[in-house]
């Protein structure tokens, strides 16, 4: 049997694309969640400099701590992408896997 | 002649696309597959990590309750102590792990922040503002959900574990 390389990358496609889709949106509502809240902080830090309850110099270091969070969510969202690529060309590859190591007649995709 | 021209399928611009896509991920999957098993960019879960991540919620949640209740309280070398050390073991082992430098730079902005904390508490006088115990609350435990939610997809998909019956 031979290969066509227009069915098998539609078939792939297919099976990677609706990962892709809903981890996104996983993705995008951890982010969501997540600088909703810093954004917060950061509004009330302002706010309480300007009511007396925090110096600047505190203001300052509270402010670095929500760098710090921004900066783990960014990480957190690239190892979600990083799981997502890893599970759609996984689901890509198992989609053709017969297909494959039956028309070359050895297990190419193990 | 242009009739001819005017049957030719005119591809539409999702289907270039979708073609263009294809032409670009056969090749990166196929390189890929080469080895013969699946790909793996990331390294799997670990319960130490999340765990020891959880307890230093767990303790930095008790310290600042303790703060807010008693905004009198001395500042605690104790606590920082304990703190570093325990992120200083989680990270050792995250950095000891395969495919874990994401995780090993979260527990390093997990330490940074209490580094920071600390600073703020031994020069503020006291009592000590509640609302900086607020919003440094805020940080760290957007901070800890992070690392969690990025350590339990690690798991994927796996399913729970089972039900303990007695």
């Amino acid at each position: 049997m031979a290969l066509n390389v227009a069915t098998l990358a539609s078939r792939m496609l297919g099976a990677a694309l609706p990962i892709l889709k809903k981890d996104a949106r996983d993705a995008e509502s951890f982010a969501k969640l997540e600088f909703t809240k810093i954004a917060q902080t950061i509004v009330a830090i302002g706010e309480q400099v300007v009511s007396g309850q925090i110096n600047e110099q505190q203001a300052g270091l509270l402010l670095a701590m929500q760098t710090s969070a921004s900066r783990n969510v960014f990480l957190t969202l690239q190892g979600l992408a990083l799981l997502a690529v890893e599970a759609a060309i996984n689901a890509a590859l198992n989609v053709v896997r017969s297909a494959v190591n039956t028309a070359l007649g050895f297990a190419l995709i193990a | 002649m242009h009739k001819m021209k005017e049957r030719q399928p005119r591809w539409s611009l999702l289907q270039r696309r979708t073609s263009l896509v294809a032409a670009l991920f056969v090749p990166i999957v196929l390189a890929l597959v080469l080895p013969g098993c699946a790909v793996k960019f990331i390294g799997d879960y670990d319960e130490t990590i999340d765990k020891g991540v959880t307890d230093v919620q767990q303790r930095a949640e008790l310290y600042f309750s303790r703060l807010q209740s008693t905004p009198n309280m001395p500042y605690d070398q104790n606590f920082y102590d304990d703190m570093n050390s325990r992120l200083a073991v989680s990270k050792s082992r995250a950095a000891s792990l395969p495919k874990y430098p994401i995780i090993v730079e979260q527990l390093a902005n997990l330490k940074a922040q209490f580094d920071t904390f600390q600073k703020l508490d031994k020069s503020s006088p006291r009592p000590f503002p509640g609302v900086a115990v607020t919003d440094a609350e805020s940080a760290i435990a957007v901070s800890v959900e992070s690392i969690l939610k990025l350590e339990l997809a690690l798991k994927r998909g796996a399913p729970p574990p089972p039900a303990i019956t007695q």
